[in-house]
């Protein structure tokens, strides 16, 4: 069910990658073409990115996707490894998560309550930029979930033996 | 309290090597330390608050975009197959030649580097594509392997490349902090072009280098890397070597050369090599929905793990300041005999020993933002010490026993290669690579000469 979160919302902001792309091209055309510059539009691109890796930490871990220094690791039998894993998440993992979530608290709180807009003239209007440094919440929140999840999994595999 | 930043880094080198993921093993251990601090009151908690602002810097950073829009261009193009072909037409037209396969998979690793910039994909893929080729003419498994592994690591310094946007950031900022600290009034810059065509000439000296030692083994050993019999089935015409070869090397002539020519920032290139990289696979008819979902997600979750990394490795690098640990180092450094030399010497030296169990990315985002300032602060060139970082590790991921790119490449060959053919394959393109890094640090020009000519 925690997988099924972090999985759904991974892949469907994984779009966002391809319309990275498009839309830097898309700058770029107008330009070097058209001589348009629309700051707001360059903008977006940094928006998508943040959300693109903020908000797939979560389902790059349930992929088992974040790089492990796996020398020995790899070696390891499954118990070894499930407490390797059920150590990281409790001690590092989780509280990391936990005091993310703390600290942004008011930074974000901070953004919304001041109707913060991008610094850039032309940039993106009022709501937009609270939403981003919401992400700093999402993030922690949605990561830790998944941490949860990765913890059941590992007792999972110890119980069974 | 500088003691317990030292502590805090072997710690951290130690628990990363029970292989809990590096993003969150850096941040939760430097949490510790700071929250062991906090209650003893020797660490001070307002630091900590730092972070949002932290993180949403790192979210907003102009400069780190191209990194996701490369790495879409680099799978696009892995997906779409151009390494087969690559490799097919330039063994044919080599593969008669004493050891013209193994110029034939320098080169295409070469390509790829360029193209695709992922040293793990382009290990694997030229260790499943070339080495059953290799083995099957002959070739000794020794010097098959460490083609294979030389080639396939040149994507960290052939432009463009991934990391030395990572580093390009990085020693950006390293370099206006060196300059603050030296009270220089109008700081000079440096930027992620100024790298690209600092790595020009260095990547091709070591491809050429590469080359005339496979020349030399085939003069020398022909048994080794014997000649192949031309078959009537693999006559290609030079139609088809044009449309293997052409594609692919102008879309990196066109991203590279706008890059370094200064008409358009690194990101920018990025975008417009990816659009390109999507059409090419488009016309290649290896583009599809499914595939294109592969190739978002393959982006997503590279480039998720990038950044959580860089994320772990600034709160790393806050605690770790928080405990004057970045004052510590510079002490260290100043304190060694032969001044600059000495310095870069010891800094070269441990980075090489770390890139055993570190990767790039982490060693770029821990490593570098601690000791640049200071190496900077003695006056050496900021585009010449990126280039010897660079190819430093790569050296590193290298030689055995540890080289990331050994292990990449066992896990994909046939069970008749053994590690002991990996190891004595890369010894000598280890030797290449030392003798490379100490031409660049005999004769810097030749890092600095193309950005000087065309920055001015």
């Amino acid at each position: 069910m925690l997988d099924r979160i972090s999985t759904t919302v991974g892949k469907a902001s994984a779009w966002l990658t391809l319309f990275m792309v498009i839309v830097t091209f898309v700058v770029v055309v107008l330009r070097y073409v058209f001589d348009v510059g629309l700051i707001w539009l360059q903008e977006s691109v940094i928006w998508m990115h943040a959300v693109v890796f903020m908000i797939g930490a979560a389902y790059t871990l349930q992929q088992e996707q974040h790089v492990r220094v796996d020398i020995f690791y790899r070696a390891m039998t499954p118990q070894w490894r499930a407490w390797v894993d059920l150590i990281g998440v409790l001690v590092f993992l989780l509280p990391l998560c936990a005091l993310l979530a703390l600290k942004s608290f008011d930074f974000v709180a901070f953004s919304w309550r001041l109707h913060e807009a991008s610094r850039e003239s032309g940039g993106m209007p009022y709501p937009m930029v609270p939403l981003l440094k919401s992400i700093l919440l999402v993030m922690p929140v949605m990561l830790g979930l998944q941490g949860v999840s990765m913890l059941l999994r590992c007792i999972h595999t110890l119980k069974k033996n | 309290m500088e003691w317990v930043a030292a502590l805090m880094f072997v710690v951290v080198i130690l628990v990363l090597l029970a292989g809990f993921p590096v993003a969150f093993t850096l941040g939760g251990t430097a949490l510790l330390f700071a929250g062991v601090g906090v209650l003893a009151g020797s660490f001070n908690e307002a630091l900590l608050s730092m972070l949002p602002n932290r993180l949403f810097g790192i979210m907003t950073n102009g400069t780190l975009v191209a990194v996701p829009l490369f790495v879409f261009m680099g799978v696009t193009l892995e997906r779409a197959r151009i390494a087969e072909d690559l490799l097919e037409t330039l063994s044919a037209l080599f593969g008669t030649l004493r050891g013209g396969l193994g110029l034939s998979v320098t080169l295409v690793g070469m390509l790829l580097a360029a193209s695709t910039g992922i040293v793990g994909a382009t290990v694997v893929t030229m260790g499943l594509l070339a080495l059953p080729t290799m083995l099957k003419r002959g070739y000794a498994p020794e010097i098959s392997t460490g083609i294979i592994c030389a080639s396939g690591t040149l994507g960290q310094i052939i432009p463009p490349s991934i990391i030395l946007v990572m580093l390009g950031d990085v020693m950006t900022t390293a370099y206006q902090q060196a300059q603050q600290n030296m009270g220089v009034i109008s700081p000079q810059t440096v930027s992620v072009g100024d790298l690209f065509a600092g790595a020009v000439i260095p990547g091709l000296l070591l491809v050429l280098m590469y080359l005339l030692y496979i020349l030399g083994v085939a003069y020398f050993k022909p048994d080794a890397m014997p000649a192949h019999q031309r078959t009537a089935d693999d006559r290609v015409s030079w139609g088809r070597i044009l449309r293997a070869l052409v594609p692919p090397l102008g879309l990196i002539f066109a991203v590279l050369g706008s890059i370094v020519g200064g008409y358009a920032t690194p990101t920018e290139a990025a975008g417009v090599g990816g659009t390109g990289a999507l059409l090419l696979a488009l016309s290649r008819r290896e583009l599809n929905l499914a595939r294109l979902r592969e190739i978002t997600q393959s982006t997503l979750r590279i480039s998720s793990m990038v950044f959580l990394i860089l994320i772990g490795a600034s709160i790393f690098s806050l605690v770790f300041r928080g405990y004057g640990g970045d004052d510590g180092i510079r002490a260290v450094l100043e304190a060694l005999p032969g001044g600059m030399v000495g310095a870069v010497a010891v800094v070269m030296l441990v980075m090489f020993l770390l890139g055993f169990v570190l990767d790039f990315i982490e060693i770029t985002f821990v490593v570098v933002p601690i000791v640049a300032p200071v190496l900077l602060a003695m006056g050496l060139d900021p585009v010449w010490l990126g280039i010897m970082i660079a190819i430093n590790l790569q050296t590193s991921f290298l030689t055995p026993p540890f080289g990331f790119a050994l292990f990449y490449l066992r896990g994909v060959a046939p069970p008749s290669v053994t590690t002991t053919h990996i190891y004595r394959g890369v010894i000598p393109f280890v030797a290449i690579q030392l003798l490379a890094l100490l031409l660049l640090a005999l004769f810097p020009q030749l890092v600095t000469w193309l950005p000087g000519k065309i920055y001015g």
